[in-house]
């Protein structure tokens, strides 16, 4: 049952970020690029976890903990930017 | 399993690359160079190597990009 879990967990992973990069190519707008990013962003992150219990080395959790604050800023930081702030 | 997401993850890196190259809007190619250290991330962390990994995160995806827009809004002001 976990293992079946875990390879849909993988599969759904791979489309998300094939979806991602394809709009990441046909967006027109930048803000198309910019939450497609966020999406992979997102997506990263879990495959991150994924992997670390794949591999059973749970040191990689800190890993997706350290890059879950800093895409945070990252997308806060280009949100402020296209509003004028910065 | 992981190696189609890896040869996946590195055919991202080069997507991105060629995006940050050829796009117009400068925000645009900031972003997509950002989303190549996150791949480049995701990869050494596949490779076994975590602090590395970290350390692509942290400074390659978090902070360059940051400083990159500063440097945009200082020194253009347009997008």
């Amino acid at each position: 049952m976990a293992e079946t879990a875990l390879t849909c967990a993988y599969v759904l992973i791979f489309f998300s970020i094939v979806f991602g990069i394809l709009r990441l190519i046909l967006g027109s707008r930048t803000v198309d690029r910019v939450i497609a990013i966020d999406l992979m962003t997102v997506v990263s992150i879990a495959l991150i976890a994924l992997y670390a219990d794949h591999a059973g080395r749970f040191i990689y959790l800190d890993v997706a903990l350290v890059y879950g604050l800093l895409s945070f800023l990252g997308v806060l930081a280009v949100a402020r930017y296209l509003e004028d702030g910065l | 399993m992981i190696e189609i997401l890896m040869i996946l993850l590195c055919a991202g890196i080069l997507i991105s690359g060629i995006l940050a190259v050829r796009l117009e809007s400068m925000v645009g190619a900031v972003v997509s160079a950002g989303l190549a250290s996150l791949f480049a991330a995701v990869t050494y962390v596949i490779l076994a190597a975590p602090d590395v990994a970290m350390t692509e995160a942290s400074i390659g995806s978090g902070l360059s990009t940051v400083i990159f827009l500063y440097a945009i809004r200082k020194t253009r002001g347009e997008d």
